[in-house]
């Protein structure tokens, strides 16, 4: 069990307790975090063969679409050709934001949310090429790993030490403000001007927030800067020995009076018409998230790459 | 008059709360957790208890929590006696004790 030390608030558990956690959870997934590195060494790598795409006067294959144009235009739009792009050098900047607030620690989510980073961590580790930090948020956000420093199993332990799952509130609008900005810090620090840097921001989270609209605007915001967020849902009490609850079947209900003060009120499915983020998923056990996250996280840099 | 709804405003937080009763007449069937604004008070659960039930006519209810009526909104509440909004909030409900109705000055 974890206990909090009373004499020492700041660190949540004693540094051999968080060493002893981390083995743990870094053995127990071990084989997962091969599994996740070797899907994201493919995703991550540089396409060989990109796709064939624009409009060129000369080229390798027709593009049917510019077709009748070109008749349309007396054969005056003529570029009608397309082109293999050159594979781009790809280097990346991931964040991942444990949620390090109370409510983590109903329904054990705070067990699923320490194996989740340790998997994750540990696959994006085995990559050894890009940056990972790690941040835990609640009232306020903190930096538990900076981008500058390799991840190590000491880091690791480190970063589980600063856990406590005590916070009273949880900012995920800050969250996502201040991610935004020390991903801007660290673009303005990458190295390589000529490659191509992705950030993607992993939150790893229960996923009650307060004021979605605040959050979507600023989710709006990361997406101009280019930082992906994916939103990793720990939603540990659905398991049936935690009582069965999922946050699928979470209803938010507002309540509010009309011009005549007739109260009305106002169901709605929270995940799907309330959390203000684009892309998520929901993990109720951690061996699902090899897959379902390689599987998101290939179509969600495809529809970068296609965007962009 | 119970100032009562709250206007959405963007600044109120939110709570999980499970609504129970040893009342077997007002039972509700689908238990699904429920997230509702902090700003709510005794006549907007009443609503939203009435809601869920599906009812004809409405029953006033009043709310406990932890053993004490809930008097004020959630959020004073929860201030009021140090719980966190953190964590699902059980909320018990029972049927208001209504005095007798006089018909006075309307
Ligand atoms: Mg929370």
């Amino acid at each position: 069990t974890i206990h909090l030390d009373p004499s020492n608030q700041e660190i949540g558990l004693t540094r051999n307790d968080a060493r002893s956690l981390w083995q743990q959870h870094e053995m127990s997934t071990r084989t997962l975090a091969a599994a996740l590195a070797e899907q994201l060494r493919l995703i991550l790598a540089p396409t060989m063969a990109t796709k064939l795409r624009g409009d060129f006067r000369t080229g390798k294959r027709l593009n049917i679409k510019r077709i009748i144009p070109y008749i349309a235009s007396s054969y005056k739009r003529d570029k009608i050709w397309m082109r293999r792009g050159v594979p781009s050098k790809r280097s990346y900047q991931i964040m991942i934001a444990l949620d390090d607030s109370k409510s983590m620690a109903e329904g054990e989510s705070k067990d699923l949310a320490f194996e989740t980073l340790a998997l994750v961590s540990k696959a994006l580790s085995m990559l050894e090429s890009g940056e990972l930090c790690v941040v835990g948020f609640g009232e306020d956000t903190t930096i538990a790993h900076p981008f500058d420093k390799p991840f190590t199993d000491d880091a690791g332990v480190e970063v589980l030490s600063q856990f406590t799952f005590e916070q009273e509130k949880t900012d995920v609008r800050k969250l996502v403000a201040d991610g935004i900005n020390l991903f801007q810090e660290a673009r303005a620090k990458a190295s390589g001007s000529a490659s191509e840097l992705w950030q993607l921001m992993l939150v790893v989270s229960d996923a009650i927030c307060d004021d979605p609209d605040a959050i979507r605007r600023l989710v709006r915001k990361s997406q101009e800067e280019k930082i992906m967020i994916v939103f990793i849902v720990i939603d540990a009490s659905a398991r049936p020995e935690k009582g069965g609850k999922s946050i699928m079947d979470l209803e938010k209900v507002d309540i509010t009076a009309d011009a005549n003060g007739e109260m009305k009120v106002l169901r709605q499915k929270y995940m799907a018409d309330v959390f203000p983020f684009r892309w998520w998923i929901v993990v109720r056990d951690v061996a699902e998230l090899p897959g379902v996250l390689a599987t998101a996280l290939r179509q969600w840099f495809a529809e970068v790459v296609e965007s962009g | 008059m119970e100032l009562d709804a709250p206007n959405e405003s963007e600044k109120t937080s939110q709570v999980r709360i499970k609504l129970t009763t040893r009342d077997s007449d007002v039972q509700l069937l689908e238990t699904a957790p429920i997230l509702v604004s902090t700003a709510l008070r005794r006549y907007a659960l009443s609503t939203l208890v009435n809601n869920l039930l599906e009812s004809e006519k409405p029953v006033p209810f009043e709310f406990l929590i932890n053993g004490q009526f809930l008097r004020t909104s959630i959020d004073e509440f929860l201030t009021a006696n140090g719980i966190s909004a953190e964590r699902t909030l059980t909320v018990e409900y029972v049927r208001a004790l209504i005095p007798p109705v006089h018909i006075s000055s309307y």
